[in-house]
């Protein structure tokens, strides 16, 4: 008894600092990938820190809420940061371990992430603004392929590790599969890299700078979202871009049999490589036409298809 | 090991690159890059003087003259951008993939009487000649159809290595020249069609049905 | 057993006094709902009498019909389909009561026997253990059905609808009886457990999975079997369209899995098929839905689109019986039974609440309405409940048991051969897509209704349904959320009743394989609420202290805004019906506005049923031909016949003698 009182002690612990990593940390990706693109625009950009600054001002804010709107509106920037906050709690970050892990979490992995997308899709239209209504269909759409090319990558994933547990499918048990199957990965990699594009809003998908063009999807979705709700808005899509990172380090980086230091070093460094990849990227490309954003996801799911038979090939 | 086989996935998604652009320039450089790796797979399969020429033949041809030739003929003719291909472009694409899946899969059954060094060569020479043969049926400019010719020549190079250490080079030069002296008619008959038409677009040649 | 048969026999007996008592509309009313309640709770005893001693329990009266017996039997997996059946019927009934009230439809005496009849054959098809039993039954739910549906005939297009699935569910009993002639001719009798004790070569077994997927799939409404559905829904009033859509295209389902109970050595390819078929149904199902912007038609495709999803699991299942592997048949199949009591409650609950919201405004059409939650908080709330468990999005019911069938996939992808390792790829791949495009359409059907600004009318006129409906739709919503939370008991009622299916026994490691991680998601998803929880009371601790502002919604610079100018349904779906242009023909057509002060301007986009126009409209058509040149025969001369009569009898003998 006493035991598994310790255990359950044990797993709340480990439930907290996951969350704590992952609250403290996110922003400080948006912040670098903010001075690498400033750096390439050959500024000096805004402080590292801008992005706690900025949650930090929302939340000393009041809200102004319209006149059309319903308790969901309120209420779904709240909901849609919980679930991504609560989705991280399956991923490993490096060497800590994941603090829920069971097969099946995948699924709940990323029925949490669509779950935060519909009530924001919801809340958009809560306004009544055709802006919003067009930032949320869009939304819409382009999550719904991306989530195809996500599911396929897990599936490559899947099938590699024989397991469907989110933390036992990356991280340090596929460092074994690199020698094996290291093309399989690479492939999976770069399908995901575009995933992750995607499903963060950033250049070549979507824009995340700039306000109120019609060409915007992300940034269209919550322009009458203010003070707290706004905040949570940012700090979510700020969780969300750590969690997928990181999900792609794993995948990239893993490390076996080191100390727990190491490899949590590792893991952020490769954090940090992320962040400069995605802000080298956004400042080397011109945001994609719409209607190409579907081709975009196209080869993001060819690329995860040939990693699949690849592994199908190996496998007979 | 490991190296071929991701050379040879990068060939393969050169091609299905290939299929999403409309850039010429970047399509050229995309068939150059295509070809430089493919002539590091002999040297990977089998090191050696026999794939060490067929290397370097490969290199100069495809990598070096066949691009040098189309560049002066799109800035020739001023063109830089496919139209408006047959299919969509990202319906070519999902049909790349289709045809990529079929052909793997087919790899699969097959049963092969020569030993294999990579069991990723197969089904990646038959994506590239699929690709290949996608590009020749979709594309409309005729600088395209040749690049999709060639693509399709590279898968079958692909194939031919499965018999590396059987094929006299004698043949493997003859069938580049062949190909070679083919590029050349082609820039030519891509110039003639320009100065008729004033476009090079096979669309065009339709009016030479009767 | 016995509660079962009392259950039987009060709704026969009701259905007499209805029919006597027709002219007096109040006493029709006491008793159609008494005897509803009273049946309803005897049947739910029945259920719970098996459910606490899984011992199989026959009844066999010897009443002789032609060709059978009355023979009834009840295990776990008639109990299952059993007790959706009930819930629904009863929580539909009760909603029709309030319905119907206030409207002035004839014959409602009679609608209301007719619906105590589709309850009691519905039932009598769920528990029918002999073959006969079974297709009179099932005739009987078809017969039912089509009175229900046309309870509005007054209305041309309700007359067609009714024709029509009249039309396709007589061609699929066509199959169905032949497909128990040959099952009963091979193994020597109409009953049940002489059948399942008789082993079918798999030549057979193919054709009798043909058959059984003709006859069950039509009323099931596989694609592209599905046409009568999106015309039949939409025409029967909201109660009668829950029922159908909730159970009655279920005891299709429930037919196949009965087959798949009887006939045990199925080829490969009948799973590979079944699996396809899931796919095509799904996906096509919920596209059709995307383009549909009528809100009872887009949820009739969603019901094929659900379908689809039971059948992926009910596939996956098929492929592990036949491959011997246990784990992966009961997970498919009960996976594939928790989906079907699942979208029984969110999609009787869905169609309800599409009632209520017609009652209440008598429109139809999505793109006409708008911000009605705050007029009407029931039915809209509700919506939303069940567009969050039709979507499976965590928190909700429709999450477990995608949960299941997402489960099996990954299972067959990790036991099965190649194969299989490709097909059940394509079937998460699938689930996948069905899974976004349904959140989205969705999203479009609740974001357009029920929020934003109203589009067409003056939403302040609108009232809220009585609480006669009100109280049976948030039972179901109560439903929806009890099983998102708490799935245990159903998860385990499903997998006795799979274990039927595949008559193996639930393996002891069960427990770990499935439930364990289940009461992790649980305990993640209680994480969430937690969280929330605890975010809300700070939100609602610092809104005390900040300044709240109210104002209209900012029109990005442009003042004149219109309840007109939001964005519609139409356009909402627009772009995800652009990327599938090519598998829906989706078509766009409209005038242009034109010059400086353009004088008018239209734009409209429809999706065009393809089955219908490209598969059925042709082959009825070459019919149509055929029976023209037929005519001739038939001339009007008495003589005539007579000759034909002759010339028949003439050949018989003829060809008795050679």
């Amino acid at each position: 008894m006493q035991k598994n009182l310790n255990i359950y002690r044990l797993r709340y612990m480990l439930i907290l600092i996951h969350f704590l990593i992952v609250l403290i940390f996110s922003p400080l990706l948006l912040g670098i990938i903010g001075k690498t693109k400033a750096f390439f625009a050959g500024r000096w950009g805004a402080p590292l820190l801008q992005p706690y600054y900025d949650i930090f001002k929302l939340f000393s804010k009041g809200n102004v809420y319209s006149v059309t709107t319903t308790w969901i509106f309120q209420a779904a920037p709240l909901l849609s940061f919980v679930c991504i906050l609560v989705s991280c709690l399956v991923l490993p970050f490096g060497g800590i371990h994941a603090p829920c892990f069971f097969w099946g979490d995948v699924l709940l992995f990323a029925g949490l992430y669509t779950l935060a997308r519909f009530v924001m899709v919801i809340a958009a239209l809560d306004t009544g603004s055709s802006f919003e209504g067009m930032g949320a269909a869009r939304e819409a759409t382009f999550s719904c392929l991306a989530e195809c090319c996500l599911f396929l990558n897990f599936i490559v994933l899947a099938l590699l590790s024989k397991k469907l547990i989110l933390s036992q499918m990356v991280g340090g048990d596929l460092s074994v599969s690199w020698w094996t199957d290291g093309p399989a990965l690479i492939l999976v990699g770069g399908s995901y890299f575009m995933v992750l594009l995607t499903e963060n809003a950033r250049i070549p998908v979507d824009d995340p700078q700039t306000h109120l063009e019609l060409t915007m999807i992300h940034e269209a979705r919550v322009l009458d979202h203010s003070g707290w709700d706004f905040a949570f808005i940012l700090y979510g899509s700020a969780i969300k871009l750590f969690v997928l990172g990181g999900l792609l380090v794993d995948v990239l980086l893993p490390l076996d049999h080191q100390p727990v230091l190491i490899q949590m070093g590792e893991f952020f460094v490769g954090m940090v490589i992320l962040a400069m990849g995605i802000g080298c990227v956004e400042s080397s490309m011109a945001r994609l036409r719409l209607n190409r954003i579907p081709q975009l996801l196209t080869g993001s799911f060819i690329l995860a298809l040939v990693g699949f038979l690849v592994v199908l090939i190996r496998g007979v | 090991m490991i190296w071929l086989d991701m050379c040879l996935i990068a060939i393969v998604f050169m091609g299905v690159i290939v299929l999403g652009n409309n850039r010429l320039r970047t399509t050229i450089q995309l068939f150059a890059a295509q070809s430089f790796l493919l002539c590091l797979v002999p040297i990977m399969i089998l090191p050696g003087f026999h794939a060490g020429i067929l290397a370097l033949e490969t290199f100069v041809l495809k990598v070096v003259l066949m691009p040098l030739v189309f560049f002066w003929a799109i800035r020739h003719v001023s063109i830089r951008r496919e139209g408006q291909p047959l299919i969509s472009y990202g319906h070519t694409l999902l049909l790349g993939g289709v045809l990529i899946a079929g052909s793997f899969l087919i790899s699969a059954r097959l049963d092969l009487p020569v030993k294999i060094s990579s069991n990723l060569l197969v089904p990646c020479a038959f994506s590239v000649i699929m690709i290949g043969f996608l590009l020749l049926v979709t594309r409309f400019k005729a600088i395209t159809q040749i690049i999709g010719y060639l693509v399709m020549e590279n898968g079958i190079f692909l194939f031919a290595l499965l018999l590396l250490e059987k094929t006299p080079l004698l043949v493997e030069m003859g069938i580049l020249l062949d190909i070679f002296v083919g590029v050349l008619i082609m820039g030519v008959i891509v110039n003639q069609i320009n100065q008729e038409f004033g476009s090079a677009s096979t669309v065009n040649l339709v009016n030479l049905k009767e | 057993m016995n509660f079962l048969f009392c259950s039987l026999t009060v709704l026969v007996m009701s259905i007499l006094l209805i029919c006597l008592s027709v002219r007096f509309k109040n006493i029709c009313n006491a008793l159609f709902l008494g005897s509803l309640i009273v049946a309803s709770v005897l049947g739910l005893m029945a259920v719970f009498h098996v459910l606490i001693s899984p011992v199989v329990e026959d009844l066999y009266l010897n009443i002789r019909m032609p060709l059978g017996e009355f023979y009834i039997g009840m295990d776990a997996l008639s109990a299952f389909f059993l007790s959706a059946i009930i819930i629904l019927f009863l929580i539909s009934g009760i909603y029709g009561y309030g319905y119907l009230k206030t409207t002035e439809a004839k014959n409602l005496g009679f609608h209301y026997a007719l619906y105590q009849f589709a309850f009691m054959a519905m039932m009598l098809v769920v528990v029918a253990r002999n073959g006969i039993l079974f297709l009179m039954a099932w005739e009987m739910v078809t017969l039912s059905s089509y009175f229900l549906i046309t309870l509005h005939d007054e209305r041309p297009e309700v007359t067609r609808a009714g024709h029509l699935f009249l039309l396709a569910t007589h061609i699929a009993g066509f199959c169905l009886w032949l497909m128990f002639l040959i099952m009963a001719s091979h193994s020597g009798s109409m009953n049940f457990d002489q059948m399942a004790a008789c082993p079918f070569t798999p030549f057979l077994a193919g054709i009798i999975f043909i058959l059984g997927l003709i006859g069950f799939g039509v009323k099931a409404g596989f694609i592209p079997l599905h046409i009568w559905l999106p015309h039949a829904h939409p025409a029967a009033p909201s109660h009668v369209s829950a029922v159908l859509s909730a159970v009655m295209i279920k005891i299709g389902i429930y037919g196949l899995m009965r087959v798949f109970c009887l006939v045990r050595d199925f080829p490969h390819w009948c799973a590979i098929l079944l699996l396809l078929i899931g796919m095509i149904s799904g996906v096509c199902g919920v596209l059709y839905a995307l383009g549909q912007h009528e809100i009872k038609k887009l949820l009739a495709y969603h019901s094929i689109e659900n379908i689809g999803i039971i059948t992926l699991g009910l596939g996956i299942g098929l492929w592990g019986q036949i491959e011997h592997n246990s784990v992966i048949a009961l997970i498919g199949y009960a996976g594939a039974l928790l989906h079907v009591f699942n979208h029984a409650v969110f999609k009787g609950l869905l169609f309800l609440s599409a009632g209520s919201l017609i009652r209440s405004t008598h429109i139809g059409e999505i793109d006409r309405l708008g911000g009605l939650l705050k007029y009407l908080p029931w039915t809209g709330h509700l919506f939303l409940i069940g567009s969050l468990s039709i979507c499976g999005l965590p928190l909700f019911n429709g999450f477990i048991s995608e949960w299941l069938i997402f489960r099996g996939l990954f299972e067959g992808m990790f036991h099965l051969p190649m194969t299989g390792i490709i097909l059940s790829s394509m079937g998460v791949i699938a689930l996948v897509l069905m899974g976004g495009l349904a959140a989205a359409c969705f999203a479009k059907a609740f974001g357009v209704m029920f929020l934003g600004n109203s589009r067409s009318i003056d939403n302040s006129l609108i009232k809220e349904s009585p609480m006669s409906m009100c109280l049976p739709m948030a039972v179901l919503g109560v439903i929806c959320v009890w099983i998102g939370f708490f799935p245990r008991s159903m998860v385990m009622f499903a997998f006795h009743a799979a274990s039927v299916i595949c008559s193996r026994p639930i393996p002891p490691e069960m427990g770990n394989v499935i439930l364990s991680p289940l009461l992790m998601v649980i305990m993640i998803l209680w994480v969430v609420v937690i969280i929330t929880a605890i975010l809300v009371f700070l939100k609602k601790k610092a809104m005390k202290v900040l300044p709240i502002q109210e104002g209209p919604t900012w029109g990005c610079g442009y003042s004149y805004m219109t309840g007109r100018m939001q964005y519609t349904a139409s356009s909402f779906a627009e772009s995800l019906l652009r990327v599938f242009r090519p598998v829906l023909g989706f078509k766009v057509s409209g005038v242009k506005p034109e010059g400086y002060f353009p004088k008018e301007a239209e734009v409209s986009s429809h999706v065009v049923e393809a089955s219908e126009v490209f598969l059925f409209r042709p082959v009825f058509e070459f019919i149509k031909f055929l029976s023209g040149k037929l005519k001739r025969i038939q001339c009007g001369y008495t003589q005539l016949y007579l000759l034909y009569i002759f010339v028949f009898l003439l050949a018989l003998l003829i060809w008795k003698m050679v």
